[in-house]
């Protein structure tokens, strides 16, 4: 991106009426690291980093999770119930974690971007804060590309992530070629398990399909039925047959597939070790 | 320039002004100021010889905005050591034989100093973690590893900020 021009202005307010009143021609900045990806366009840039939409805080139920807060930020974060520390840990290098934050992860939304998926899996909630705040669930949120949610002047201000109970367990795995490459299939769940039977199930891919989404045929296919690995099988047999997965830097769809399900199989079976408390 | 503006941050401990176009990124400014340390690799924040500390925290200066910079604390390899006065680091990777072209070193030392300040005995997975953002294309990183293993067991960096 090509930037002609840049503001910093020196509270939310500011920076919301900057971004409205630019309208196409202007583009929150944070982290600043997609940018080298969205193509030569001329925008003027409104740094939003100095706003104060960084931190995490727990909250009853949830973490509150700033807008701005980087993923090395999130990655060094400890917390019983809080699993997003494993997501920024597998997102590109310490260098890039440093800047990049979580809004840029989730804003606009490539195909190998790290947070939606996990973000599907753990039902969280999204806030965009122009006049006034709306909510998203994050299954309306990433129903295609974020952005077109966005107004000009509108700007995700915090994600709310629920506490991960006991009888929950997450599993995430994202599987590159390099540590720090882009992703080739990435894949989360949460599990909750009841008297032995699956009692909740979300799960979501990326990156081996066209944009981050819920698996909802797999989580069907699991719903209500004995927590073994045998049920976490067929699910994902049946679950995925109709699914279409995209093969790239020389995968075959073939190939993708099979490491799609391969990839599931791990999330799905490491969140119900965690649910079942191993 | 055009679009051009004074922005103030401070680099290795010295407040100062730049005049700072909007798509100038930090590495360019910093080499035209003569901090030619900061070396130009990549340029698409993969390798890692472009890194510098913002705040404490290593970030690629490649990829980064100068005016990202507006109001806080750079520091490059200059501000670390040299040939008379080497920081422990420095003085540890050229005892272990760690540098060959040595384009690498500015950005393993500034991540190594960055990492030891925050977690001053880090596990060889926190070192991973920390470090694996700087490439070497000549020394397989075994001596670089030596030399950093050797100043985390003396100590003499811990907790340097």
């Amino acid at each position: 991106m090509k930037l002609n021009e840049f503001i910093i202005p020196e509270d939310l307010k500011s920076a919301q009426s900057a971004l409205e009143k630019l309208g196409e021609k202007g583009f929150a900045v944070a982290g600043g690291t997609s940018l080298h990806f969205l193509g030569i366009v001329e925008k003027t840039a409104v740094d939003i980093s100095h706003l104060g939409l960084s931190g995490i805080q727990k909250q009853g139920g949830a973490y509150l999770i700033g807008a701005t807060t980087s993923l090395g930020d999130l990655m060094k974060f400890k917390d019983q119930g809080w699993v997003l520390d494993q997501v920024a840990l597998h997102t590109s290098t310490q260098q890039i974690r440093n800047i990049s934050t979580l809004g840029g992860n989730i804003v606009r939304v490539f195909p190998w971007n790290d947070f939606p998926v996990a973000l599907l899996a753990l039902d969280a909630t999204l806030y965009i804060e122009g006049v006034a705040e709306k909510a998203y669930s994050s299954d309306d949120y990433f129903n295609g590309q974020p952005i077109r949610l966005f107004q000009p002047g509108q700007l995700l201000t915090r994600v709310e992530v629920p506490v991960l109970k006991p009888g929950q367990g997450f599993g995430y795995h994202k599987e590159v070629r390099l540590h720090a490459g882009f992703s080739l299939m990435t894949a989360a769940a949460v599990i909750t398990v009841k008297s032995g039977r699956i009692d909740g199930i979300r799960v979501a891919a990326s990156a081996g399909i066209a944009l981050p989404a819920r698996l909802t045929l797999v989580e069907a296919a699991l719903g209500g039925q004995a927590a073994d690995a045998a049920s976490l099988q067929q699910a994902v047999a049946n679950g995925t047959a109709a699914l279409a997965w995209k093969g790239k830097e020389g995968m075959s769809d073939e190939y993708a597939a099979h490491l799609g399900r391969v990839v599931l199989m791990d999330v799905l079976s490491a969140a119900l070790l965690q649910a079942q408390g191993e | 320039m055009k679009n051009t503006r004074h922005l103030s941050f401070s680099v290795n401990g010295e407040a100062k002004e730049f005049l700072v176009a909007p798509d100038e990124k930090l590495l360019d400014l910093l080499r035209r100021e003569g901090l030619t340390g900061t070396k130009h690799g990549c340029g698409t924040g993969s390798c890692g010889s472009c890194t510098v500390i913002m705040d404490g925290k290593t970030v690629y200066s490649c990829i980064l905005y100068a005016f990202q910079a507006e109001g806080r604390a750079i520091e490059t390899i200059e501000g670390v050591g040299d040939f008379d006065n080497p920081h422990p680091l420095q003085t540890a990777l050229v005892e272990e034989g760690a540098v060959q072209c040595g384009f690498c070193i500015p950005g393993i030392v500034l991540s190594a100093k960055a990492l030891l300040a925050e977690i001053p005995q880090p596990t060889d997975a926190e070192l991973k973690v920390y470090m694996d953002g700087n490439l070497c294309r000549c020394t397989g990183y075994e001596k670089i590893e030596v030399a950093l293993h050797k100043v985390i067991a003396a100590g003499s960096c811990g907790g340097a900020k």
